[in-house]
């Protein structure tokens, strides 16, 4: 409003009507203003809930007991990392949280570690493959039939998914986890090393073209069907893996990578299309720049 | 040669061809101080040509239905050949395009060119650049992506600011009470046949107007008689400047050709410029991105709504703005056209233009 | 103005050219799409699926189940899992079909019933000549 003042001679009676019309209204829009917030409390809160914050529509995680009271002081210290340990994990970045592995009601303090809403603490030793293999259960499948399921069902000591993958904090799974130091534990390295080597070239090329797909993502490509093809490939060869059976996957190795050969040449196609595209429009932008050039010239030529 | 000597005699018997290339080309003349600036209309216009044109060959393969479109348009990038180029053409264009038509405008300004006899040129370009505005949002929800999702959930939140009618205004934007399918089939609308003919409409009229009242002068140099009395119609010619075909008609052409090779440097050499990694994921109403803000042309003003603490103070500040901006000529009275001469208007538009870029940023941060 | 006449079929030439560089795009962006996956036809004769048995084919590139539901007959579904792509198995006693990655459940018609999945298994249509059986 104080734009208009700015380049008016003071003094103009036109202008000076115009500005009381419009202090009158500078007053009462103050007026307006000033009473609103104290008067209008709840379609503001929604407004700054939707403006300032990230929830307007959908599901959030908006409370969850389980976390809060995992970080709470009154938690005993063994059980207070959980929750961060949870946060870093693969299971936390792919929106799998506390409930859906331990059950029980994350929103109703009451109730969310109630049995009756199917919570389970800490799983006994021996029945942690069930408690993963609710979601995974192909892996649960070949782990039973393993050596290693064999001598937990038998025994009662074999090691049990968090043997090797850990809990809470688990990451991705990749080789690595096949080491001297975790498989000597039991027993000796060498038939784990054996293992290693089977599985080396196809995890390998499974971790390039994971890089190339991520690449390809950087550049604005859509790649889901891609990555769900290489995804189903990485774990039916891993599920094959938690068979520890290494003639299996010395089998196998063949067939799968063909399968990964058949995906290299998809994201290799698409990686060349796009150098393609570059250059179409590098060409269309030099043929613009010689027009350019051209017609700049004829303008500055004189007509005669 | 004889036959196209041919064509044009059946013409012009006809329509009067010849008449009309000497009335509106060779005798229609334009000052001889006019400069490049002048020809960003010009760009806006073939700007808005390429729009329309590409926008017409995604149609064929776009389909509006929220379990469809961000397939479908993964399909124009991949699938239908050469389907990237003009999508690429349509994103970046539109953000060109902006950029020119805020640069037609801000020039214009600066020229005082909107001051009587030329207020209705001013707003119905005004009132082009609201519309403009909003075929860039209704476009952008069209991917179905998730900045796309997001970025609308945001800006149609905004009218709830209002008192009692707020959230009638949001969910008539929204069709319900969050953004869903029924918010893309009425975008799309929205896009493709509500704005277009309205648009049609102001830029008839706008370049009716120019031609009708006559171009004017740079203010910059002599003075202008432009201010006499406003007391009759009177077309503004140039009888000593130079004809507008070819002089002016090859800057404008140049212009154009400058305009591509901007786009097509983008296309080049930033393909991803205008595709954040959150265009390649499909809108997922149950899970909110990191970050999620508007577009850039609408970053200054939505700091500005997030700065201020009371929002129907904020949203009716920028009702009051874009009132200002659009009935501006009637607020300016003063003759004088040469901003060089009116130190007080010069800093309020600098200071306006610092505000917006200081905005602009803060909101990206 | 020899020049000016060099120049000015420059412009042209460079104005074809631009002009081609645009227009072939455009023939090939109209151009219906190639048909030579999407009419594949898969055949099975009839007694290979018996009541509640079912066959995996392969239909346009990818896995894909036929399977004979008792009571309601013959439905094909792809096999591909619509979270993350593992290949869904058939359950016969439970009547379901059942991802092994992240126990994603759909029900016989393609419908999900619990776990990650999004959205349901696209169905492939299938009709019955004879004692054929016709897939796509």
């Amino acid at each position: 409003m104080g734009l208009y003042f700015t380049h008016d001679r003071v003094g103009n009676p036109y202008v000076v009507g115009k500005a009381m019309m419009l202090r009158t209204t500078l007053i009462a829009c103050l007026l307006l203003f000033s009473q609103l917030p104290a008067s209008a409390g709840d379609y503001r809160e929604e407004f700054e809930k939707g403006f300032l914050t990230k929830t307007w529509s959908g599901e959030q995680p908006e409370s969850n007991y389980c976390i809060e009271c995992h970080s709470s002081d009154r938690m005993k210290p063994a059980f207070l990392e959980i929750a961060e340990q949870w946060k870093a994990s693969w299971h936390a970045q792919n929106g799998i949280a506390c409930h859906n592995c331990h059950g029980g009601d994350p929103k109703d303090p009451s109730m969310s570690m109630s049995p009756h809403r199917g919570f389970v603490g800490t799983p006994k030793y021996a029945e942690v493959p069930e408690f993963c293999g609710k979601c995974h259960i192909g892996i649960l499948k070949n782990y039973l039939d393993s050596g290693h399921g064999k001598a937990l069902r038998t025994s009662g000591s074999g090691p049990n998914c968090a043997t090797c993958h850990g809990s809470h904090n688990i990451q991705k799974a990749n080789i690595e986890i096949i080491s001297e130091q975790r498989c000597s534990k039991c027993h000796p390295y060498e038939r784990a090393k054996t293992m290693k080597q089977a599985l080396f070239l196809t995890e390998k090329k499974i971790d390039e073209l994971e890089t190339g797909l991520r690449r390809l993502k950087r550049e604005g490509v859509y790649v889901d069907d891609n990555a769900r093809n290489l995804f189903n490939i990485q774990a039916e060869f891993r599920t094959l893996f938690h068979s520890v059976d290494v003639n299996l996957v010395n089998d196998s190795t063949s067939h799968f990578a063909g399968r990964l050969a058949v995906a290299e040449k998809r994201i290799q196609n698409t990686f060349s299309e796009l150098r393609f595209r570059r250059n179409f429009a590098a060409f269309i932008l030099m043929i613009f720049a010689c027009m350019g050039a051209t017609l700049y010239l004829i303008i500055k030529t004189p007509k005669d | 040669m004889v036959m196209g000597e041919k064509i044009r005699n059946w013409l012009d018997v006809r329509i009067g061809l010849n008449e009309l290339i000497r009335t509106q080309l060779a005798e229609y003349r334009v000052p001889k101080n006019i400069n490049v600036f002048n020809a960003l209309g010009t760009i806006a216009f073939v700007g808005y040509l390429i729009q329309a044109i590409s926008g017409m060959f995604l149609m064929i393969y776009y389909i509006p239905h929220s379990d469809h479109a961000f397939k479908s348009v993964q399909d124009i990038m991949t699938i239908a050949p050469y389907g990237w180029l003009f999508r690429q053409m349509h994103v970046i264009g539109s953000n060109l395009l902006i950029a020119a038509v805020i640069l037609h405008m801000v020039t214009i300004f600066l020229m005082g060119n909107y001051k009587r006899p030329r207020e209705l040129t001013w707003i119905s370009g005004a009132l082009m650049l609201l519309l403009t505005f909003t075929f860039g949002l209704s476009g952008y929800l069209l991917p179905w992506t998730q900045l796309s999702y997001w970025a609308t959930t945001i800006v149609t939140s905004i009218p709830t600011a209002f008192p009692v009618v707020g959230e009638y205004i949001s969910r008539l934007f929204r069709g319900g009470d969050y953004v869903s399918g029924i918010t893309l089939t009425r975008f799309f609308a929205l896009h493709v046949s509500i704005l277009p003919p309205l648009f049609l409409i102001l830029m008839a009229v706008h370049v009716a107007l120019i031609r009708r009242i006559g171009l004017s002068a740079t203010p910059f140099g002599k003075s202008d008689e432009e201010k006499r009395p406003l007391t009759e119609f009177r077309k503004k010619t140039h009888p000593d400047g130079y004809p507008y075909y070819p002089y002016l008609v090859q800057k404008q052409a140049l212009m154009v050709i400058v305009y591509f090779m901007v786009m097509f440097a983008f296309i080049t050499f930033a393909p991803t410029f205008f595709f954040p990694e959150a265009t390649t994921v499909p809108a997922d109403p149950f899970r909110t991105p990191e970050t999620i803000r508007p577009e850039w042309y609408f970053l200054a003003p939505y700091q500005m709504l997030k700065l201020i603490p009371n929002k129907f103070l904020g949203i009716s500040m920028l009702i009051v703005v874009a009132f200002l901006f659009v009935f501006w000529p009637f607020l300016d009275t003063q003759k004088e056209k040469n901003i060089f001469r009116r130190p007080v208007l010069r800093w309020v538009f600098i200071s306006l233009m610092i505000g917006w870029v200081i905005l602009m940023w803060w909101g990206k941060r | 103005m020899r020049r000016r006449g060099f120049l000015k079929a420059l412009l042209t030439f460079f104005g074809t050219v631009s002009l081609a560089s645009f227009a072939y795009p455009l023939v090939r962006f109209f151009a219906p799409p190639s048909s030579s996956a999407v009419n594949e036809k898969v055949v099975l004769a009839k007694q290979e699926i018996p009541i509640g048995g079912s066959k995996v084919i392969v239909f346009n590139d990818k896995p894909a189940i036929v399977i004979n539901v008792p009571g309601k007959g013959l439905i094909a579904l792809s096999k591909v899992c619509t979270h993350l792509g593992c290949l869904v198995e058939y359950d016969k006693d439970k009547n379901r079909l059942v991802c092994p990655c992240h126990a994603g459940t759909y029900d016989l018609q393609g419908n999900v019933i619990s776990g990650p999945p999004p959205k349901s298994l696209p169905k492939i249509p299938l009709r019955v000549d004879g004692e054929q059986i016709i897939i796509g």
